[in-house]
């Protein structure tokens, strides 16, 4: 492709620009609308999905906007206020945003952290085990996020759950004398659990994927030079898989920060404790709750604006060079 | 999702609009009996999941019914609580909704101010089944003396027990006080230290509620079309105390239940841990269902208030309302009259176990029903109240207040300081 369309720019350079004139403008409206029409379906595709949502959230941000509208289809712009209440609310910086961006930078750790030790792990076994691991944790990838959530639960349940009730035999307290899920830590900590368990296959997966395209003989020269595991892991692991543990970083941090039915679904998350609310439940409670479906945007504004900017920083710092 | 649903609306407000002026020529005026004219034409309706277990036997019999009164075709489709509001308001926004809906008592307010739902009052009034309707649905219909929903069936919370672990303890006489419930629930945690004789569950804010009432509190009171919250009132914040301390300070519950629903004690209520618990008059079917055994020892108790046996309770429900958007106004107020009134409404209350929304019908079931159903009946006449009836309630229940205000002061908030934030962030929705 890129021979293709080098050549006829090398040839007008080479002939100067009045050759290049005389192409006919039908010929070149040909050219240069190929690839647009070839990219037209998913374009429009991603126009509809995608750019026309975004359009009427941001339209939807700048509104008071609630049922009555959404009933009777009537617009009620009020400017910038919806943003400006949000932004003072001293709600938002004291519980929902260290919350959701505590809780999404300890995830995406872990989750990584975890991630990569299993591929490393998956990595060092033959075929046939790596099958049945592999197989294994997908399992633990493919239950839905309902699903998984419920079951933490019900593992943590403070009066029946299998923790408690060990807990119980054990001697070391009492079962149902403590309410996990009303202090925020501990409320956090479970779904942090519960999130990394969810996440850390997709990321096994993919990473395993990655060292697969490491050069062996890197390995072996760095040996040979003397490198000890951990060097070889920082020197030649590392750098090799660079670009799909940036991409794994990104998408692992969109998903955590956007975190909504893991937290909703667990008792109190709903919006009865405060302390535990984090963006993504806030901005439903708002909008699909209450019926403030302007100001419900508005935060979904901010929690998209929140990670482009994430993003981008990420981009930047990780793809200093031409990786990507 | 926010973006999904307003292109959703976008995209069905239009096609709303040409329905309604294709069809505005074809309504008004037509005859719900003409059985002839009205053969090829559909009412949709929609129900709720789960209330009636012989949902499909009363479908095939409404939709019988329905066809020889009008000639038109009943088409019933049965919706899951579960985001069920969020249903209803999409359909209401895009023109997909139904010509008649069961809709929750506390949603009424907040759909008729939207637009959604069409005033009954004239149809209920030529019709003269106005009469005798029981009048906490009828208040929870209601908004600006407009009637938005025909009452169908209600249910009211009391307190239900397992009479074996009572006998147990030797307590088995109706609490006529709070002081009363309280010595039953101290001699029974002293007689049996392993059971849990009344759990506080921090997220069942209508087993919270009798008390605040029960000390003469509220949620909130209007006076001139204006909404001021009262659940910081000396009354209130009483009741708030008193009930919470039965947990903090009397052991009656347990650390789980702060955050608990319902659901929640009645699951531990079944596994026998719990003695007694505030449940809505249709549970004891639930539990009949699920252990025959455990059913045949249940025994029910008002809720007392202060000092006398009943207490005001939440008398909740389900109206049927008639929506904007129905282009057969009549048919669609023949179906409500056909199934909220007479041999359809008594019909559906023994099925479901819940209570009709007619007092004549009302009084039929209690006077077939056993001990238990005698017990719920009575908080429901003496103690049936509401939620306060403005479209700024759906917020409020959406934005969890009271709930949050039950489990911070089971968290170690104190009451009043709780109640104050509660009644600050009610104020501000009241005020719009």
């Amino acid at each position: 492709m890129s021979a293709a369309t080098s050549t006829p720019k090398n040839a007008a350079n080479a002939t100067g620009t009045l050759e290049r004139r005389r192409v006919p403008v039908r010929r070149r409206l040909q050219r240069g609308s190929a690839p647009w029409l070839l990219l037209a379906p998913g374009l429009v595709t991603l126009a509809v999905l995608l750019l026309w949502p975004l359009v009427r959230v941001l339209n939807l941000s700048i509104q008071d906007y609630r049922l009555r509208n959404l009933i009777r289809g009537d617009s009620n712009y009020t400017g910038l206020t919806n943003y400006r209440e949000i932004l003072s609310d001293p709600f938002l910086w004291g519980t929902v945003l260290p919350n959701t961006v505590g809780f999404a930078i300890v995830c995406v750790v872990l989750t990584m952290v975890v991630g990569i030790v299993v591929a490393l792990f998956l990595n060092s076994l033959g075929t046939w085990w790596r099958s049945i691991c592999t197989t294994a944790i997908m399992v633990a990838w493919a239950v839905p996020a309902i699903t998984g959530t419920y079951v933490f639960v019900w593992l943590f349940d403070p009066l029946n759950g299998l923790v408690a009730s060990t807990l119980d035999q054990l001697g070391i307290m009492e079962a149902g004398s403590w309410n996990w899920f009303a202090n925020r830590w501990a409320f956090y900590a479970i779904a942090t659990a519960n999130v990394v368990y969810h996440g850390f296959p997709f990321i096994a997966v993919t990473v395993l994927a990655g060292l697969g395209t490491v050069p062996k003989e890197l390995y072996e020269a760095a040996a040979l030079d003397g490198a000890g595991p951990l060097s070889r892991f920082r020197s030649v692991t590392i750098p090799g898989i660079r670009p799909i543990l940036a991409v794994c970083i990104i998408l692992s941090t969109i998903w955590d920060f956007k975190v909504f039915t893991q937290i909703y679904l667990m008792p109190g998350g709903n919006g009865t404790n405060r302390d535990v609310m984090n963006l993504g439940v806030w901005s439903y409670s708002e909008s699909f709750a209450q019926g403030l479906y302007g100001r419900g945007s508005a935060i979904a504004v901010l929690l998209t604006l929140l990670l482009l900017v994430i993003s981008v920083i990420y981009m930047r710092s990780l793809m200093k060079e031409d990786e990507l | 999702m926010i973006s999904r649903r307003g292109v959703l609306s976008a995209g069905a407000a239009g096609s709303a609009a040409l329905g309604l002026a294709a069809c505005s020529g074809g309504s008004g005026g037509s005859d719900p009996t003409d059985t002839e004219a009205n053969a090829d034409k559909t009412i949709t309706l929609w129900i709720m999941q789960g209330t009636n277990a012989k949902t499909d036997e009363y479908v095939d019999a409404i939709t019988k019914a329905f066809k020889d009164k009008t000639g038109a075709t009943l088409k019933v489709e049965v919706q899951p609580w579960d985001g069920a509001h969020d249903k209803f308001v999409t359909a209401m926004s895009g023109g997909t909704g139904p010509d008649v809906a069961e809709v929750g008592t506390t949603w009424v307010p907040e759909f008729a101010d939207a637009g959604g739902l069409d005033p009954l009052t004239k149809d209920v009034d030529e019709a003269g089944i106005g009469d005798g309707l029981v009048q906490g649905l009828v208040d929870a219909g209601t908004l600006d003396d407009e009637l938005y929903g025909m009452p169908w069936y209600a249910g009211v919370r009391s307190i239900l027990a397992d009479r074996k672990i009572l006998e147990d303890a030797g307590v088995t006489e109706q609490p006529g006080s709070w002081d009363d419930l309280l010595s039953m629930i101290e001699t029974l945690k002293e007689k049996n230290p392993d059971i849990i004789p009344f759990p506080v569950a921090g997220g069942s804010i209508f087993a919270g509620m009798p008390f605040v009432w029960g000390a003469g509190g509220d949620i909130a009171s209007e006076s001139g079309g204006t909404w001021k919250a009262t659940i910081n009132s000396t009354e209130s914040v009483e009741g708030i105390t008193w009930y919470t301390d039965l947990a903090l300070k009397h052991d009656a519950s347990t650390a789980a239940a702060s955050s608990w629903l319902e659901t929640d004690s009645l699951a531990a209520f079944q596994q026998g841990k719990v003695a007694m618990f505030i449940t809505g008059s249709w549970v004891p079917a639930t539990i009949k269902a699920d252990d025959e055994e455990l059913f045949k020892r249940l025994v029910a108790f008002t809720i007392p208030a202060k000092d006398k046996a009943v207490a005001p309770s939440f008398l909740g429900g389900s109206l049927l309302c008639r929506f904007t958007e129905t282009e057969e106004p009549e048919l669609a107020f023949e179906l409500i009259k056909l199934m909220s009134t007479g041999e359809f409404a008594t019909q559906w209350a023994k099925d479901t176990n819940y209570f009709p929304g007619e007092q004549k019908a009302l009084d039929q079931v209690v006077a077939d029903g056993d001990d238990l159903t005698k017990v719920f009946a009575q908080q429901m006449t003496e103690g049936g109240t509401t939620v306060p009836v403005t479209p700024a309630w759906g917020q409020i229940e959406g934005k969890k207040t009271l709930s949050t205000l039950f489990s911070d002061v089971l968290g170690g908030t104190k009451p009043q300081q709780a109640a104050d934030a509660a009644a600050t962030e009610m104020d501000k929705i009241f005020g719009g």
